[in-house]
């Protein structure tokens, strides 16, 4: 029961940031591979804020949202439109971004490192919480149910309101939308951007309870791959379900096995998927 | 009114279509008649916004130019296209792609009256609402392809090919639903290779043929006329 409860708690974490990256991927089709650098970016904000004014992570995530927003649509309209513009198949496009975004992120990596080279240590609701019969992190537990909020809110904002339809749409089809009237670069630039700020809000909760650094970033765009291709694109109902799967699956190989083999896990998990379910474990094939 | 003048479209060194001019008018159907190849749908991808290769020329519906637009600007202006290939949302619903075809600001205020038209014209979609749209037979997917462009309150409605892949019966369906539509005072550019039954529902057509336009009239008179009774009605009578 301990391993599911902080299994889930973890899950719920890595969801968000999935989420982050399948609106970067999916919609901008940007693989951006600096998603962890950003996640980690949210998660120094959080720990400067607290160390530095005793502002709580919780009240950080408010001024996060729209820096990491503004920054993330910079990023795209600056250094990754000229690329979507000269790109003449999507292929071309996922080379050329995967590259640029691997430069960006060694680039975000030695500006932390410049800010603080150091793990980024703060105890913020460090008490033990009883829970169904075990007991976690408050952390943990507040982590969780803000990212099940943020992601709902997301959720539900991508399947009933008109441009959330519309980020869908471009996701689905880029000529089409095109037909449709949708401003497709527009689309792209603002869903790019979204997707910087809610794995920048991602970062700021993984911060109160996993221990950062500056260097950290590229563990989390590991493992968010991992789960935007265990879920299959542009599938948020799957990245959430494989989300929740890889964080059992962590918890329960720390616990049970050796803390030394989560990432082993992991990865044997992304093996898996792409040996016998590439489309994603919802996926039905390329449409 | 749509108006196209002097459209040339190259990709590289290859050149497409070679100073083409229509035009077409509200509550017309004007058919554009041509072998594969012969430029068709580059005309059409031009007008839309939507071409690979480079284009010269102008085009204005209601006395908005619009070449060199983006395919969104044009939608704006009241030109829809339904493309070859349908270019529908596969993996959304059925509602999904009616709703999105509203998108355009032009189209909001009408939605309701839209979406009622599209379901009178097509009574299927009514049930259908919630079904993934590439789930569904080919005659059913292109009922969402062009109820889509309706919902986008379009002055003039542009089809590549629609009754590729279709049955006769659904043919003929098309066909008759092409007239309905242009009956709601909506002008219809129809590219086709259907001569016999696109002449039969047109008012107005042009023949194209290696990217020029080779002859005009009215549909009546291309019907008639022996040399495309020869090219494009022989090859479908047996």
């Amino acid at each position: 029961m301990d391993v599911v409860i902080s299994g889930l708690l973890l899950g719920g974490a890595y969801a968000l940031v999935a989420m982050g990256l399948n609106l970067q991927y999916g919609v901008a089709r940007i693989m951006n591979l600096a998603n962890g650098e950003i996640l980690i970016l949210g998660g120094l904000a959080a720990f400067w804020a607290f160390v530095s004014f005793g502002l709580s992570p919780l009240l950080t995530l408010v001024i996060v949202a729209p820096l990491a927003f503004i920054g993330s649509w910079a990023m795209y309209k600056l250094l990754l439109r000229p690329l979507v513009r000269r790109a003449k198949t999507r292929g071309q496009l996922e080379v050329d971004s995967i590259l640029a975004t691997f430069g960006i992120s060694f680039f975000l990596v030695g500006v932390m490192v410049s800010l603080r080279a150091e793990y980024f240590t703060y105890s913020f609701l460090a008490t033990p919480v009883h829970l169904l019969g075990t007991t976690v992190a408050a952390n943990r537990l507040v982590a969780a149910l803000i990212a099940a909020a943020i992601g709902g809110a997301l959720y539900l904002w991508l399947n009933r309101s008109r441009p959330g339809m519309a980020v869908r749409a471009v996701a689905v089809s880029p000529e089409a939308a095109g037909l449709v009237g949708i401003n497709v670069d527009r689309v792209s630039a603002f869903a790019f951007a979204l997707g910087g700020a809610v794995t920048a809000l991602g970062g700021c909760l993984i911060s109160t309870f996993v221990t950062l650094d500056a260097s950290s970033g590229v563990l989390f765009t590991m493992k968010a791959l991992i789960i935007v291709i265990m879920g299959g694109v542009g599938d948020i109902r799957g990245a959430i379900i494989a989300a929740l799967i890889l964080g059992l699956v962590e918890t329960a190989v720390a616990s049970i096995i050796d803390p030394g083999l989560t990432l082993v896990a992991a990865y044997a998990i992304f093996l898996a998927v792409l040996l016998f379910r590439p489309q994603g474990l919802f996926g039905q094939g390329n449409a | 009114m749509l108006e196209v003048q002097d459209i040339s479209v190259s990709y590289g060194l290859h050149e497409a279509l070679h100073g083409v001019s229509i035009t077409v008018d509200r509550g017309e159907i004007v058919v554009i008649l041509g072998a594969n190849g012969a430029g068709k749908s580059s005309l059409l991808r031009a007008i839309a916004g939507m071409s690979d290769g480079k284009v010269r020329g102008a085009a204005s519906l209601n006395a908005q130019a619009l070449i060199g637009q983006k395919p969104d600007k044009v939608v704006e202006t009241g030109l829809a296209l339904v493309p070859e290939g349908r270019g529908i949302f596969g993996t959304l619903s059925v509602g999904e792609n009616l709703t999105l075809g509203a998108y355009p600001a032009r189209a909001r205020a009408a939605e309701k009256d839209n979406l009622a038209k599209v379901l009178e014209l097509f009574p299927k979609l009514k049930d259908r609402r919630a079904q993934i749209v590439r789930t569904m037979s080919g005659g059913e997917q292109q009922m969402v392809a062009i109820g889509r462009a309706i919902m986008s309150s379009p002055d003039i409605l542009l089809l590549d090919e629609p009754s590729l892949g279709l049955s006769p019966i659904l043919c003929q369906e098309l066909f008759r639903n092409l007239a309905k539509i242009r009956d709601t005072g909506m002008g219809v550019l129809l590219v086709e290779q259907n001569a016999r039954q696109s002449l039969a529902i047109a008012d107005r057509g042009y023949l194209i043929e290696n990217g020029h336009i080779t002859g005009a009239g009215s549909a009546r008179d291309l019907a008639n006329d022996p040399a495309v009774q020869k090219a494009y009605l022989g090859a479908t009578s047996y």
